[in-house]
């Protein structure tokens, strides 16, 4: 069998479903050999969304998603979505072509460095260059992108290797890499802590998303009488109808749950690595707290945060071992009592009729409105805060978002990707105008596909949340962020026959959000909003949360 | 001085990946020992950094290195030491412990040396 052939078969193996990928001069035996295929093959119109797309597809179907780019040009177009992917620990195998091995480092044709591009990027990559070990590396890519916490693989396939015989007794080599170990020594002293805590908090990050430890943790929550608080990549892992639920924290998450972080005597933190963006100043996070800190990744465990019991497993595991070890069960009413309080306290006054458009309310219009299974993905910036402050995530719903690596144009891939995992589900993507215009070829991807996701464009003229630190920290001085010379994005999603809708008036909004949920072909709500309004409240980066800049938000700073 | 021994799979690219991740965490390594050693297709990695917080805030990204058998940070009181030194009367091969063959070092005042702690 030859080299692409046997490509193909192992990721027919794999039960792959679905590829995204862009061909190329020398991806063309592995392409046909994919004519006799039956896995989907999508097109993007660029390789950093195919990346995306396989990004968002695996976020919600919890499975390598698997994106294929040519050698050179195809191969740093791509950097930008397994990094993307890389950071938010989301499995994906990224396969691209390289020229042939005999010429490889001779400065080829479209030949560049793609092993060691990506390699700071990936979880591991294999750079095959004995068609021997093409199977092995393969299958090895799927096992580490889903063993122990989850990440990118990128396999480099030189031509001449795709070309080459691979004997059977290659393909049928059993593989295995090692289980990441598990270390649960801290367990007697974590309950111990946990018991005797007057003000717990738990803290739920990405990695609860990933090993779906939401139930178990409200359980938890519930025994412990401690107010959970998430990350924005933990949004839509615990459901936020739940009264100990308190929403997203850090830098501009909901004042509450801010307080419940920096108030706790004991923080009960779950697959979360402390990013700047949650702990604001570190040297000032938590310095009354102590720290439990269960993560699958032991480089994790003190990273960022000193002074810890380490509990090194899958959260799901630790969890449910916390939930058999606890024996005392303290009712903690006053503290319980507070939060429920200060949560009741920090409702928001977003709801804002009023013209031009305030973003909060589609925000608010779409939280009502989207069905409980809705899938909701978000571009970077004001848009994505927005969402993450307002929109509430409960059932099935589910919110993804590029929240390591902050990669403007992640959201609309990311939803046709989605979409195509959970086809069901309604697909929104909360885009702002600068974000949309990095990725709107892929329009034509949704159309040639038939790929019925909704694009709520915040459309206010301006790379938002940059103008708003120039506004609040730089005096004002407005430099590089307005978008002069935008297109008719209604004109411009119509040039590729997808349906639009112009929003506006307040009134007009939410009627827009029901055609949108009804449509079965791609849809733009071009919604134009307030573009003075900021993302408020927020903690000013390196300050503490008593710094916080207050805006509109109502919240009495949880004083006596 | 602490000093890191990892034994890896010995195949190209190994030693940027390792050293990658003391570039990304800003450490300046002060020896490198590399080479093939008793197992076939393996290779062991010496690495000595300037102290222990330094080392222990690398360890856990080697460990989790897909080509990184295993890593470890070598107990002090292990440390041997093994020096070539060229002076005024020629070339002179010294082993022992670490502060043995340093104050020898230091005593010789020699015109080049290398030195070459815990290696094995």
């Amino acid at each position: 069998m030859k080299g692409a052939r046997a490509v193909v078969e192992l990721l027919e193996k794999q039960n792959v479903e679905v590829l995204f990928g862009i061909p190329g001069g020398v991806l063309l035996p592995l392409y046909d050999s994919l004519v006799d295929s039956d896995m989907r093959h999508i097109l993007p119109r660029h390789e950093q969304c195919g990346a995306h797309m396989a990004d968002g597809y695996a976020r919600v179907s919890k499975r390598p998603g698997v994106c294929i780019a040519t050698s050179g040009p195809g191969a740093t177009n791509l950097v930008t979505g397994v990094a993307t992917a890389f950071m938010d620990s989301s499995p994906l195998v990224a396969l691209t072509g390289q020229v042939a091995t005999g010429v490889l480092g001779n400065d080829a044709f479209q030949e560049a460095d793609s092993f060691s591009l990506m390699m700071p990027i990936t979880k591991h990559n294999f750079r095959v260059t004995d068609p021997k070990t093409l199977p092995e590396a393969m299958k090895r890519a799927f096992l580490i992108a889903t063993t122990g916490r989850y990440g990118p693989v990128h396999v480099d396939l030189p031509i001449d290797i795709l070309q080459a015989e691979i004997a059977d007794t290659d393909m049928n080599k059993e593989v295995r890499v090692p289980k990441p170990r598990r270390n649960l020594a801290g367990l007697l002293d974590s309950i111990k802590l946990l018991e005797q805590a007057e003000r717990p908090t738990i803290l739920v990050g990405g990695g609860v998303s990933w090993s779906r430890a939401g139930p178990e943790i409200t359980r938890l929550a519930e025994l412990l009488t401690a107010p959970i608080v998430t990350t924005l990549m933990a949004k839509g892992s615990v459901p936020e109808n739940h009264p100990l639920v308190l929403g997203v924290c850090g830098m501009h998450g909901r004042q509450v749950a801010n307080y419940a972080l920096n108030n706790c005597d004991v923080l009960l933190a779950i697959g979360t690595r402390f990013s700047d963006r949650v702990t604001g100043r570190l040297s000032e996070f938590g310095a009354q707290t102590k720290v439990v800190h269960v993560d699958i990744d032991s480089s994790e465990i003190g990273k960022n945060v000193k002074g810890r019991v380490g509990l090194i497993g899958d959260a799901w595991t630790v969890v449910n071992a916390l939930i058999a070890g606890l024996q005392q069960r303290k009712k903690r009413a006053t503290w319980k009592s507070r939060i429920l309080e200060l949560n009741k306290e920090c409702s928001c006054d977003f709801n804002l009729e009023s013209n031009p458009i305030k973003p909060q309310k589609v925000i608010h219009e779409l939280s009502k409105l989207l069905p409980d299974d809705a899938i909701v993905t978000t571009e970077v910036g004001q848009n994505q805060m927005w969402a993450s402050h307002f929109f509430k995530c409960y059932g099935k719903r589910m919110f993804i978002t590029s929240g390591g690596l902050g990669t403007m144009g992640f959201g609309f891939p990311a939803a046709l990707g989605a979409k195509i995992a959970r086809p069901e589900s309604v697909v929104a993507d909360i885009a702002g105008d600068g974000s949309l215009q990095m990725v709107s070829q892929e329009f034509a991807t949704a159309m040639e596909n038939d790929i019925p996701v909704m694009i709520c464009l915040l459309n206010n003229g301006w790379l938002g949340m940059v103008k708003q630190w120039q506004k609040l920290f730089y005096d004002s001085r407005y430099n590089a962020t307005n978008l002069g010379g935008s297109p008719d994005f209604v004109k411009l999603a119509e040039a590729y026959g997808a349906q639009a809708i112009r929003v506006d008036k307040h009134s007009e909004v939410t009627d827009a959000i029901r055609s949108g949920i009804k449509s079965d072909v791609p849809i733009l709500l071009d919604f134009t909003i307030d573009p003075e309004e900021d993302v408020l409240p927020m903690t000013p980066p390196g300050k503490s949360a008593s710094d916080w800049i207050k805006g509109r938000c109502q919240w009495k700073g949880g004083g006596e | 001085m602490e000093v890191i021994m990892m034994l890896t799979y010995d195949q190209p690219g190994v030693m940027q990946r390792v050293m990658a991740e003391f570039t990304r965490k800003k450490i300046n390594v002060d020896t490198i020992v590399v080479g093939p050693c008793e197992m076939s297709e393996k290779s062991r990695i010496v690495i000595s950094v300037r102290d222990r917080e330094t080392a222990l805030g690398v360890i856990e990204h080697l460990r989790a290195l897909q080509e990184v058998i295993e890593a470890d940070i070598v107990d002090h009181r292990r440390h041997e030491a093994y020096a070539i030194m060229l002076s005024r009367d020629g070339v002179c091969r010294v082993t022992g412990t670490v502060e043995e063959v340093e104050s020898l070092i230091k005593k010789s005042q020699p015109e080049k040396y290398i030195e070459v702690v815990n290696a094995i």
